[in-house]
């Protein structure tokens, strides 16, 4: 057995997270707060570990709707996250704009700007919504590293 | 010392504060807001709901034949102010909170209607048929009045339909009009 595939399958129980407030109102950066620190969430559960640097990270939670002065920025921290990467959208506004869309100031959805593999509506939403966000993005990360499905 | 063990003990007994979900069942508040949903028998087409929608997330298109309402149920913020303006009660919220799609879907989570216009039963123009729920409450006040025919009128014809038949007038006569008597 290669390195690699040990590496991937050692890998497979803890996808670590990783935060991009994109000029989110911070609701959703509450929410996903609470999905993770508070005990009756706790994400952690799921192997999931929220992570400081992106280049450990797995999955990608994006908030807020990509304003123009934040762009430049999300594709830079983006484009360090290692590959197979999965991109989750919390909360309406990366997903389609929401009240901001249309907006002088947004240069988003943010699928406009990357691909978005999971979308988890809402303003915000629940955090058990978040928690099933999470566990479809590790099902689609697993398929990306060609270990399931 | 005394609490602490109070608390430690409660603790054992109570077992552990964690949700069993995504593993196991959940709870969800009564009122948690998860989509909004249109009554199709109920919608009457004014755009009040379009118009006070904070997210855009409401289109209406109107043609000869009726009308489409879309919500985008991915651009909705879920504020509520379709369901507190509607005047027609229409609009609802679904507890339904699983919200968590791929990005294939996102273009398919919207509720859409297409309402048709009917020919009023008197003159024929088309018109937009009143529920009977609706029209039983507008006329509950007025027995000669049938709510099932009422409603397959237009406007003018209703007036008309009011005036040849109604006794809500004559009863109308009834009513003092004289000053309330003053206070002692």
């Amino acid at each position: 057995m290669s390195l690699d595939t040990l590496l991937k399958k050692a890998s497979v129980r803890s996808p670590w997270l990783f935060r991009i407030n994109a000029g989110s109102c911070n609701g959703c950066d509450v929410e996903l707060a609470t999905t993770a620190l508070i005990p009756r969430y706790d994400v952690e559960r799921l192997g999931c570990h929220y992570t400081g640097s992106p280049r450990q990270a797995d999955i990608v939670l994006v908030t807020g709707p990509v304003t123009v002065h934040m762009r430049d920025y999300v594709l830079r921290v983006w484009n360090e996250i290692p590959e197979p990467k999965v991109t989750v959208a919390v909360g309406i506004c990366p997903i389609s704009g929401g009240v901001f869309r249309d907006s002088y100031s947004i240069a988003g959805p943010l699928s406009r700007l990357v691909p978005v593999d999971v979308n988890v509506p809402g303003c915000p939403p629940r955090p058990q919504a978040i928690m099933e966000a999470v566990v479809l993005a590790r099902s689609i990360w697993l398929k990306k590293l060609g270990l399931e499905g | 010392m005394a609490t602490f063990l109070n608390t430690l003990l409660q603790n054992i007994i109570s077992g552990p504060a964690t949700d069993p979900f995504p593993f196991g069942e959940t709870f969800s508040p009564k009122r948690v807001r998860g989509l909004i949903r249109i009554d199709r028998d109920l919608c009457l087409g004014c755009g009040m709901c379009r118009h006070v929608c904070a997210a855009g997330a409401i289109n209406i298109q109107r043609n000869s034949l009726g009308w489409t309402i879309t919500i985008w149920q991915d651009s909705c913020c879920l504020c509520r102010s379709c369901v507190t303006y509607c005047p027609m009660h229409a609009m609802s919220i679904d507890p339904n909170w699983h919200s968590a799609h791929v990005e294939e879907d996102k273009y398919k989570r919207i509720e859409q209607h297409t309402i048709s216009y009917q020919p009023c039963a008197r003159c024929g123009t088309p018109m937009r048929v009143m529920s009977l729920e609706r029209a039983k409450e507008l006329y509950a006040a007025d027995p000669d009045i049938d709510p099932e025919e009422i409603r397959h009128l237009c406007r003018s014809c209703r007036q008309i339909r009011d005036a040849e038949q109604s006794t809500v007038c004559m009863l109308r006569s009834d009513i003092s009009t004289a000053p309330a008597a003053e206070k002692s």
